[in-house]
């Protein structure tokens, strides 16, 4: 009798895991149609590569695999509401996608996990504000830069911090893996540094009080002000921040054609598009495409 | 094979200080999960059943959650709360008290070991319950839980990783290993350092549960 009600209990049990199993993967049909919804009506002539070249094989494919943040408005991230993941990166990776003449497919890449991704052959782009630098440049491609970004600082409204001099004592959250964690130690030796792994937690901890302030691009900073407006962003641009796309090391070929993509599309008009959308309404700043070369962000450092 | 000493001597500082952040770690923690584990067994074999049930009720809570939702209750969720707790405290607060229930568990089962008859001999003899359970049981009891109080040892100076990736930012190993990785993207150098450091930790402890074992344990 009880073994009997021990297993219609199991047999419940389990039907309720499959249950939820399957309402799981519907969620992610979901986001792939989401992703995929953008790249939708493209129009005639697209360039073929080569079907043994690595651009040949994701046209063959049909589908290119983009890293972006997740968490990082309005660059990359799930809107709330519909799911969906939006933002700079993804409409530049969604540019990539269409003059290929494929679907985009974008998953999460963090600051940590974005260079590994690229070389383990996990994602064919990275698009997920990483700024050119030398240390980068050795273990992947960049190509031109899309975005110039700047380093700020930000606080709570009734913070008496106001700048990069009065760090000193203060606990400051970046992320792990990002360039400000070099940038702060040499320009803020004596701040007490919280190396988290995605600016969401960065933000959490400014929130509860755990921390003092958050340094990282103003972009970034701008879409936590969004998410919460008793914050405010202080002190000078202490960094100039150009952000490339990352692909894998030697995949010169590739390397060209993301850059002649991003080039033609800050001729037509795409890139002014996007960045009205996403940057230009927020900073009241006027459309200006990146005029710094690739060469010029890597003498940045 | 150079490349994993230049690593090495190269990023010393920051590996070094994670593993004394990691010592520091587990140490405490280790503290907290005794004291707290001892209490926790000896309530749900006290002869009270509502002792039993709060002891009962502590164990099934803090084995059946993740250690990691521990540390988000314990750090944001207090913190949110208006609580304004410290990284430090969340972190070996979360590990020791996490471990205490395993360490109740532990505990519990060596007190069956010791006879029933030890018992109630202690008590006809005029000793009170806390004076038995002092004087008498917990001290056999724990010598038969050695080994195993060793092994949970060991996981919680692996656990303690669980820390040092959460959102505390405590630089303990792990951490300083991560940073050290996302600078030279050696990955395998690095964590094959923090993976030493580790097995450093944890092979000390084997011996030191060898040597208790070998002066105390009792075998049935």
């Amino acid at each position: 009798m009880t073994s009997v009600k021990l297993w219609r209990v199991l047999f419940a049990l389990a039907l309720a895991i499959a249950a939820l199993a399957v309402a799981a993967c519907g969620d992610d049909d979901d986001d792939d149609d989401g992703g995929n919804g953008g790249g939708g009506d493209q129009t005639a002539e697209v360039k073929q590569f080569p079907a043994g070249s690595t651009l040949g094989k994701i046209q063959d494919r049909g589908e290119i695999t983009i890293g972006v943040k997740y968490d990082v408005p309005p660059f990359g991230f799930k809107n709330p509401q519909s799911g969906e993941i939006e933002g700079f990166d993804v409409d530049m990776g969604k540019i990539v996608a269409e003059e290929l003449g494929v679907e985009p497919k974008f998953v999460e890449a963090i600051s940590d996990n974005r260079i590994p991704f690229l070389q383990q052959g996990e994602v064919d782009l990275i698009l997920s504000t990483m700024t050119i630098n030398q240390e980068r440049d050795t273990e992947i491609e960049f190509s031109e830069p899309y975005y110039i970004a700047r380093g700020r600082i930000l606080v709570p409204g009734d913070s008496d911090i106001k700048g990069i001099d009065d760090l000193a004592g203060k606990r400051v959250c970046t992320a792990l893996g990002s360039t400000y964690e070099e940038t702060l130690r040499e320009q803020a030796p004596d701040a007490d540094l919280k190396l988290v792994d995605t600016y969401s937690e960065c933000l959490e901890l400014l929130q509860n009080g755990a921390i003092d302030a958050i340094s990282t691009d103003d972009v970034i900073l701008t879409g936590m002000i969004i998410q919460d407006d008793s914050l405010k962003m202080v002190g000078d641009e202490l960094t100039t921040e150009p952000y490339g796309a990352g692909i894998k090391e030697g995949e010169k070929e590739f390397q060209q054609f993301v850059s002649d993509t991003f080039a033609a599309a800050e001729r037509d008009g795409r890139w002014g598009d996007i960045y009205q959308e996403w940057v230009g309404q927020y900073l009241n700043k006027k459309a200006q495409p990146p005029e710094m070369t690739l060469q010029e962000a890597l003498a940045l450092g | 094979m150079s490349e994993l000493w230049e690593v090495l001597s190269e990023h010393f500082p920051e590996l070094s200080s994670g593993f004394w952040v990691t010592v520091r770690l587990v140490l405490i923690s280790f503290a907290i999960a005794m004291v707290v584990g001892t209490a926790v067994a000896a309530l749900r074999i006290a002869p009270l059943r509502p002792l039993n049930w709060i002891g009962g009720v502590y164990v099934e809570v803090f084995r059946n959650t993740p250690l990691l939702v521990l540390l988000f209750i314990s750090f944001a969720g207090l913190r949110r709360a208006g609580v304004p707790i410290d990284a430090w405290v969340a972190g070996t607060a979360s590990l020791g008290l996490y471990t205490a229930a395993y360490v109740a568990e532990a505990l519990r089962s060596g007190v069956f070991a010791v006879g029933k008859g030890q018992i109630e001999a202690s008590l006809s003899l005029g000793l009170d319950y806390p004076r038995t359970m002092r004087y008498v049981i917990l001290p056999q009891a724990f010598r038969t839980v050695i080994p195993h109080l060793g092994s949970l040892t060991i996981a919680m100076i692996k656990n303690s990783a669980i820390v040092g990736v959460s959102l505390l930012a405590l630089p303990d190993l792990l951490h300083q290993a991560r940073l050290v990785n996302s600078r030279t993207f050696a990955t395998n150098e690095t964590f094959f350092w923090a993976a030493a450091g580790y097995l450093m930790l944890t092979l000390l402890a084997t011996v030191a549960v060898r040597r208790l074992e070998a002066r105390y344990a009792i075998h049935r």
